[in-house]
């Protein structure tokens, strides 16, 4: 089994007396991808956001490599290794796709207080942020402003940004929000792909590409940790076709 | 500092704190339920002093002024709410700031043409002119002190009404969330319009109850006005609690600095403030 | 990759200068004129640097003034009252000291955002003026005066003699120039690139790693130190400097040229300025209360006009490229 990259101990977030997330332990594996899925309002979100350094955790621990990474400034958890992307779809929308991913790229490179050279003179930028367009199947729209393409290109891109930074972990809220079947399917090639090299960590409602793609999931509840296992254990698991008892969204 | 003259700056303090407070919460109810940071909030307040100075010569009647300044100011409010911020709801900042400076500018020249340069004094009504005595050697001045009573009344009332009224509600509900008041059948444009010239009303009797303690000149509404924005950040943001606390920190400060720091009076309470925001980058109360 | 963003800067600024380097000859005897165009120029690079900080930072402050007066102050304060200091030298001792200020009057006003920064920039600048006001060592309301033009020496050679109103015209067009080649070129540069993803989604940058505060911060920073070396100019041309240079209506009419001249454009600043002077001269001959007709103008073009005259020109003009 590949390491364990990623890991929350006793994670909590109050908002004043809402428990949005309750004494939650979970652990996520390097080149896996690990789906977190629930009912709305089972803290998905939440958990998501404090992973990646947005909420601050009320309680707990936090762990990327073994290092302590509660207490960082939320830019911090980028620089790390942990990259994000929003469930609504969050790009730079005046700039072309290629700069959508230089600008990422560009903060992994560095020199970003170099105020005399131009944004367009580091070929090693632009070559980082083309290799993520292409990983994402969004090269041929390089030069498009990223409010010209599809939506479902949009959250191609989103997730291009992401591999700009050059993440260990991709944090990923509903890639596929609002997309159709058809698009569902890059998406889904593409996250394929991806989990060879990373730990994903994903988020999401459409429960064929969760089936399709996970090497484990976790099943949430009220802020609580229901279950973790294998897909095949999850789907026979009494308990969690108690917890989707009269949801219409999920199938099993 | 002698106990009698320590007594007599602290009741003018208080009572300078109390109608900044009156100011404050007319700016704070504006952008807290509209959005909307209203910069010539200053001018209603010189417009309202102003006013009781021409009707009170006109008619001879303070308290009669008082009535028709407060009543235009009122009207002068729905005036610019519904012809000229109206068209700001869905703009940004930076166009709230133009709009609402270009007002400034149009108030101030008006002053300037109506009334001139050279400052300007109301006298006291005669019913509230006399002193009381409050220690055996202080007098202090009853009109002053119905002003600081006049402000607490305002201030109850208001806490009253947006505690206890369907009109309070609604404002409540607002500050919250627009689209779902929208949702629940209130017709938005009437609430704003309301809030608004309640605002600027407030403003206005501010500067229509000050009028016989001050001196009206050109300016005095930015003067008034920059003093709120400190009452606003110091309180913190949002917070009504806080605004109360702060004017009459900022009051009693301001007071006491004119008397025992001439040299940099007009700036300590600016500098109260940056020294507050050091500490305390989102003012002494969170909402 | 060209750094203009529109044919219609391209225009504009080609036109500007090459009419601004004839004014003087074109004027000839008559210095009154190039008194007030060099007046103009000093204002363009102050509007420019606000147009930085508000136009492409999308940091809103009505306090800007404050670091134009300071520019004046610092330089009339620095310099020993009878004798004539070199003029290089005290640009440099003038951006630092204002430099250092706005490094930590940054630090308590970007920890806010939108209204309240509107807010707290103005009250600080209020703060200024009074410190200024109020005082006795530094003149109070009437202000200081600098006796002496500083000299232009440099490496021995002298350029410039600043009593010279035509000398000091090009001084102020040299400065203008330096100050928009600057912002282009900084605009465009990596940092620039990561100004403008702040200023378009905050979120996003911070997700991406960034810490825009530190961004943020150095930005106004740089647009701080610009406005006192055009305020240091200011006092240069006029020889005095007083609290009014820091005043709330100095402010904000400067966020009204900028936007006038159109926000985020750098050249706009320009524009605007000269729009603006213009329109206030030329009411002020008719009236004494040209304010009244400003403020109706300005009104009228919150409601009208979006993008400011820049917008409407580059509408006229076309051929908008990034």
């Amino acid at each position: 089994m590949s390491e364990c990259i990623l890991q929350a101990e006793n994670l909590s977030k109050h908002w004043g007396g809402l428990k949005a997330l309750n004494e939650f332990n979970i652990k996520f594996y390097d080149k896996s991808l690990h789906s977190i899925v629930g009912p709305n309002g089972a803290g998905k979100s939440t958990m998501l956001n404090i992973l990646c350094g947005t909420y601050p955790a009320t309680k707990g621990v936090i762990l990327y490599r073994g290092e302590n990474i509660t207490g960082l400034k939320s830019y911090q958890f980028c620089r790390k290794g942990i990259g994000r992307s929003f469930q609504k779809t969050n790009i730079f929308k005046d700039a072309t796709c290629l700069e959508n991913c230089c600008i990422a790229a560009q903060q992994r490179v560095g020199s970003s207080f170099n105020m005399f050279k131009s944004k367009h003179s580091s070929k090693h930028v632009t070559a980082i942020a083309e290799d993520a367009l292409e990983q994402a199947g969004l090269l041929k729209q390089a030069n498009t402003k990223a409010s010209a393409i599809s939506y479902g290109e949009q959250r191609q891109l989103e997730i291009a940004m992401v591999l700009a930074t050059g993440p260990q972990v991709l944090l990923l809220d509903e890639p596929m929000a609002g997309m159709g079947h058809e698009e569902s399917l890059i998406i889904i090639d593409l996250l394929k792909s991806l989990k060879k090299r990373y730990c994903i960590v994903l988020v999401e409602h459409d429960m064929d590409a969760v089936f399709e793609l996970s090497d484990l999931m976790t099943v949430m509840v009220d802020g609580q940790h229901l279950i973790t296992d294998v897909v095949d254990n999850i789907r026979a698991n009494p308990l969690v076709q108690e917890a989707y008892l009269g949801n219409d969204d999920e199938v099993f | 500092m002698e106990m009698s003259l320590f007594l007599v700056q602290l009741l003018n303090g208080i009572q300078y704190g109390l109608l900044l407070f009156l100011v404050a919460s007319g700016l704070t109810l504006v952008f807290g339920v509209m959005g909307i940071l209203n910069l010539a909030h200053g001018s209603m307040y010189m417009i309202g002093a102003y006013l009781v100075y021409y009707f009170a010569a006109m008619t001879d009647s303070f308290w009669l002024a008082v009535v028709i300044a407060s009543s235009i100011a009122m009207v002068i409010g729905v005036i610019i709410e519904r012809f000229l911020i109206v068209h700001l709801y869905k703009r940004d900042h930076l166009d709230q700031v133009l709009l609402t400076v270009g007002l400034i500018f149009i108030f101030n020249a008006a002053q300037s043409f109506i009334w001139g340069n050279d400052p300007l004094g109301v006298d006291v009504p005669e019913l509230l002119s006399s002193s009381i005595q409050i220690t055996d050697i202080v007098e202090y001045p009853v009109y002053r002190l119905f002003l600081s009573v006049l402000c607490v009344g305002i201030a109850v009332g208001m806490y009253y009404v947006i505690n206890n009224t369907k009109l309070g509600m609604m404002i409540r509900a607002g500050e919250s969330n627009r689209e779902m008041v929208e949702n629940l059948g209130v017709n938005i444009g009437t609430l704003f319009t309301v809030v608004f010239a309640v605002g600027v009303t407030l403003s206005a009797l501010a500067g229509i109850v000050s009028a016989p303690v001050v001196s009206l000149v050109p300016g005095m509404g930015e003067r008034v006005l920059i003093s709120c924005f400190v009452v606003v950040v110091i309180g913190g943001m949002g917070s009504i609690k806080g605004a109360f606390v702060a004017a009459l920190l900022v009051g009693i400060v301001d007071t006491f600095a004119s008397v025992l720091l001439p040299g940099m009076s007009s700036m300590t309470i600016y500098l109260l403030m940056a020294l507050i925001l050091i500490f305390k980058p989102q003012g002494l109360f969170k909402s | 990759m060209s750094v203009f963003s529109s044919k219609a800067e391209k225009v504009f600024i080609f036109a500007f200068f090459f009419i601004a380097l004839g004014i003087p000859l074109f004027f000839n005897e008559n210095t009154f004129y190039v008194n007030k165009i060099s007046t103009m120029l000093i204002l363009s690079i102050f509007v420019m640097s606000l147009d930085y900080l508000v136009g492409r930072t999308g940091l809103i402050t009505l306090g800007h003034a404050m670091f134009y007066g300071l520019g004046g102050y610092l330089f009339a304060i620095m310099i020993p009252e009878y004798e004539v200091v070199n003029f290089w030298l005290y640009t440099f001792y003038v951006m630092v000291a204002s430099g250092v200020i706005a490094l930590i009057v940054g630090f308590i006003v970007l920890r806010t955002s939108g209204i309240y920064m509107i807010m707290i920039t103005l009250a600080l600048a209020q703060m200024t003026f009074y410190f200024f006001a109020d005082s006795t060592e530094y003149g109070g309301l009437d202000g200081l005066f600098i006796y002496l033009k500083p000299e232009t020496s440099m490496f021995g050679l002298n350029f410039l003699d600043l009593d010279n109103e035509n000398h000091f015209y090009y001084l102020c067009l040299l400065s203008l120039f330096n100050c928009y080649v600057f912002c282009k070129v900084s605009l465009h540069s990596r940092f620039g690139r990561v100004i403008d993803a702040i200023k378009e989604n905050p979120e996003r940058a911070t997700a991406l790693g960034y810490n825009i505060f530190h961004f943020r911060l150095v930005s106004y920073v740089l647009s701080s130190s610009l406005a006192a070396y055009a305020g240091y100019l200011f006092s240069l041309q006029y020889g005095f400097v007083n609290p009014t240079m820091m005043s709330w209506e100095v402010s904000a009419s400067a966020l009204v040229m900028a936007i006038l001249g159109g926000l985020g454009t750098i050249f706009g600043a320009i524009l605007g300025v000269f729009v603006y002077e213009s329109l206030h001269y030329g009411i002020e001959h008719m009236t004494q209360y040209w304010m009244f007709w400003m403020g109706s103008l300005i009104i009228l073009m919150v409601l009208l006009l979006k993008s400011g005259i820049a917008g409407l020109i580059e509408q006229l003009v076309g051929g908008k490229r990034k």
